[in-house]
């Protein structure tokens, strides 16, 4: 049972993550390769929140979300309004850049040897996470209520203005509208959310390194998304979330080393999305086309 | 002390010379994101060990069968994936998407099939050639003679043969190249061909004493990328450019600070470069409308 | 006083000097038409008057205020609309969506207003009634578009999309509208139905227009006053019937 609730909160941390990212992939059009660097980010610094200081959660999601979406400027106020293929490139240069620092770093963030004994979460000061079973409700509550967050964005006003960008962007400046503000916007919130998984992580797992949030990582989340599918819809991001958390674990039972079955996972997961770009470029349940 | 920083710069930046020319050759004429190129590198790297260290091949012959091998992957890449994605009509970032794909399909096989520790080719002690104050291994001394030998040949190519001025043709205007009667389909054959190579050949010569795992290559790929964007994108030449200056400049990087960091600086001038001139010291300016 | 004052640019592309000291200015209230040969320069005076080109030298004012090297959306927000060529709609969205999104009103587009659900179904509200007024007012009482307001708009035929590109202006507070060829690619069956809205515009909405166009007989029936630009400079000025028929422009660009 405790096995299942793992896979749970897993899958509601890669569910956020993954509807994170569709925000700047699928609605804002902006394919970026750096959102584990955004959940790397916020894994440390809710760590140094939930070690250094004794605050309600709410107090220290907001501070992570808000620390790492300040983070996410870094990169966006250089590559935002460039063209699609330098802005990735914007991005896999700022996630190299952090694992950098994450790993180098070490008077801060003790690069390779881990930040372990991460507290867990504190709920509304009452008391604290101790049980596996008071995790799984937190991830699973935030996780629905990420979904419902990104829900009321894509049918928002705010989520139409990004549509039309993602068309045409030169039309859209022409109505008046502040694109490079807009897609800043929409980059910041991802990277918030991304953080946030990241402070769930790191407070589950009460051990983190800089190996869990590498460009490997980014690719992850991005094949997760593709899979499941880009666009307005909050589904298509769950369902990724789900396939990529739950497969391995079928694979498991197959009886596979592990090593092995880590890799032949990946592989499977390649295959997946080249014949996904044939047949249904925008995933499984995508309604939105890659420009 | 600086010449040997100098020196050990000048031939790093061969070496991401060859691998920016071996991604600058698709993504000019083909408008391809070749992201499988990273795992287009790692492939050349575990054929030049399968047949150097497993079947005992001497060196030469292996790295020869290895660059062939990986010119034929490179080819199966747009035969198998890009080309029929294209004839679909699917956007450039969707062959992106499923370059990621073949990268981790690639990468992940190589994986399973020869395990994830580093592994090393050259496991003797190598002769070094000393030139005053400044030291250059044997394995230095052959990325530096074969890599420049390479170069130039390129340069002659891009520069001079019918083939080269094909490829400047196609990178500048594809419709065109296509209306005046050039079969595109021949020269991208040809392109992914030349690409593998050059890919090949930068990872043989650079995994002699460095060493070879599956994972190598993303880091390996962006670094020849931010050679490309230095040079100037668009054009072929310039890859040698900016390979060299890159070279040079994590070299001093290294002399100054750590190697640690040596990553973080190199990353960091690309977003200066992506902000203040995305097209690098000679490439073509981007157009929005 | 409204209009556009330009004068002496000088736009350098990377291939060729663009264009070469124009002087222009645009009057208010009437529709003025910019013609000449491809390549003359034209859109790319569009795109510098609307702040989409700043590679060039030069002064650019509008109502007074000097809009050089400004900002596209900026410029936008001043008053200055815009009609691309070969631009309509956008495809995925629909014909309200569309028209919502050409309101100079941005309320509502900011993401942390999902938290004010109230304020912005009232500004919703707000806009679909102007967009219907607009549709009417373009299109006449009991116009079929009113019906279809949910449809996307890849569903409307070109010429359908290019007329609702045009009306969809009127959703922001303009003062002069850019055209760059209206009734290009369209059938000839709606070209009456452009003059109208553009005359219309000036007429009933005290709008001002400049238009890019290469169907003479049209810039005949619409147009006030008419600018001939060739080779990067403009040659010709004056009445619209003027210019038409002056010898020079009929030889160099009609080959009449």
């Amino acid at each position: 049972m405790e096995y299942v609730l793992h896979i749970g909160i897993m899958l509601s941390i890669y569910v956020i993550l993954v509807l994170s990212t569709n925000l700047t992939v699928g609605m804002a059009n902006l394919l970026t390769m750096c959102q584990a660097a955004f959940y790397g980010v916020g894994a440390y610094i809710g760590t140094f929140f939930l070690m250094q200081y004794n605050l309600p959660f709410v107090v220290v999601a907001l501070a992570v979300m808000l620390a790492t979406g300040l983070t996410s400027l870094l990169v966006s106020f250089a590559s935002v309004n460039l063209k699609g293929d330098y802005f990735i490139l914007g991005t896999l240069g700022f996630q190299m850049i952090v694992y950098t620092i994450l790993y180098n770093w070490i008077d801060v963030t003790r690069g390779p040897y881990g930040i372990s004994g991460i507290p867990s979460i504190q709920i509304l000061g009452i008391g604290s996470l101790e049980e596996i079973y008071s995790y799984f409700f937190l991830a699973l509550m935030l996780a629905v209520l990420v979904a419902l967050i990104f829900s009321q964005l894509q049918r928002s006003p705010y989520g139409r203005i990004l549509k039309a960008i993602r068309q045409d962007e030169l039309s859209a400046q022409s109505l008046g509208r502040n694109t490079t503000r807009l897609k800043t916007w929409a980059f910041f919130i991802s990277a918030a959310f991304a953080g946030l998984a990241g402070l769930l992580y790191a407070s589950y797992v009460s051990y983190i390194d800089p190996t869990s949030f590498t460009l490997n990582e980014s690719i992850f989340i991005i094949t997760a998304l593709f899979i499941g599918g880009i666009g307005s819809r909050v589904w298509g991001p769950i369902v990724g979330a789900a396939v990529v958390v739950i497969l391995p674990e079928l694979l498991r039972f197959v009886g596979l080393p592990d090593a092995v079955a880590a890799s032949l996972r990946q592989v499977i997961y390649g295959v997946v999305l080249i014949v996904l770009m044939f047949l249904r470029p925008q995933g499984l349940l995508g309604n939105a086309k890659l420009k | 002390m600086i010449g040997q920083f100098l020196i050990n710069g000048i031939i790093t930046g061969i070496l991401y010379s060859l691998l920016a020319i071996g991604f600058a050759l698709v993504y000019n004429t083909a408008k391809l994101f070749h992201i499988a190129a990273a795992a287009i590198y790692v492939f050349a790297a575990y054929m030049f060990y399968l047949f150097a260290v497993t079947f005992g091949l001497p060196l030469i012959v292996a790295a020869l069968i290895a660059v062939v091998l990986t010119m034929g992957l490179s080819w199966l890449t747009d035969g198998l994936v890009y080309r029929p994605l294209q004839k679909r009509k699917a956007s450039n970032n969707v062959a992106m998407i499923a370059s990621i794909g073949m990268m981790t399909v690639i990468v992940n096989l190589l994986a399973m099939f020869f395990g994830t520790e580093t592994k090393v080719i050259g496991r003797t002690l190598q002769n070094n050639y000393v030139f005053g104050n400044i030291i250059i291994t044997a394995s230095q001394m052959w990325q530096f003679v074969a890599g420049t030998v390479m170069l130039l040949l390129f340069l002659l190519f891009i520069g001079l043969t019918t083939w080269g001025i094909r490829f400047r043709a196609l990178s500048a205007d594809s419709m065109l190249y296509e209306t005046l009667g050039y079969d595109k389909t021949k020269t991208r054959n040809v392109v992914f061909l030349m690409s593998g190579a050059f890919i090949a050949i930068a990872s043989c010569l650079t995994v002699y004493d460095v060493g070879l795992d599956p994972y190598m290559g993303m880091n390996v790929l962006i670094n020849a990328l931010v050679a490309m964007i230095i040079g100037g994108v668009g054009r072929f030449g310039v890859c040698i450019l900016g390979g060299l200056v890159l070279g040079i400049m994590q070299s001093l990087t290294v002399w100054q600070f750590s190697s640690n960091w040596q990553n973080a600086v190199t990353f960091l001038l690309l977003l200066i470069l992506l902000f203040l001139r995305p097209q690098g010291i000679a490439g073509y300016k981007q157009r929005t409308i | 006083m409204n209009d556009i004052r330009m004068s002496c640019f000088d736009l350098h592309t990377e291939v060729f000097n663009l264009l070469d000291g124009v002087n222009m200015s645009v009057e208010e209230g009437k529709v003025t038409a910019l013609i000449g040969g491809n390549g003359a320069g034209k859109t790319t005076l569009f795109n510098i008057i609307s702040g989409f080109e700043k590679d060039f030298k030069g002064r650019v004012s509008f109502m007074g205020q000097d809009i050089t090297h400004k900002s596209a959306y900026r410029i936008s927000l001043m008053g200055l609309g815009r009609l691309f060529q070969g631009r309509q709609l956008m495809d995925d969205l629909t014909l309200m969506e569309n028209m919502k999104i050409a309101s100079e009103d941005t309320v509502g587009e900011h993401p942390f207003d999902i938290f004010r659900p109230w304020k912005v179904a009232k500004n919703e509200a707000v806009k679909e009634q102007k967009a219907i007024d607009v549709l009417i007012k373009v299109f006449g009482e009991n116009n079929k578009y009113l019906g279809m307001l949910d449809r996307k708009a890849s569903e409307f035929s070109y010429g359908e999309q290019r007329l609702m590109a045009m009306a969809r202006l009127l959703m922001a507070k303009d003062q002069l509208l850019l055209l760059d060829e209206p009734t290009s690619g369209v059938n000839p069956s709606y070209i009456n139905v452009f003059q109208r809205i553009i005359r219309d515009m000036v007429e009933k909405e005290g709008l001002s227009v400049l238009l890019i166009e290469h169907n003479m007989s049209f810039v005949r029936q619409v147009a006030d006053w008419c600018f001939y630009l060739s080779d990067g400079k403009i040659v010709k000025s004056g009445p619209a019937d003027m210019v038409l028929d002056d010898i020079e422009v009929r030889r160099d660009y009609l080959g009449l």
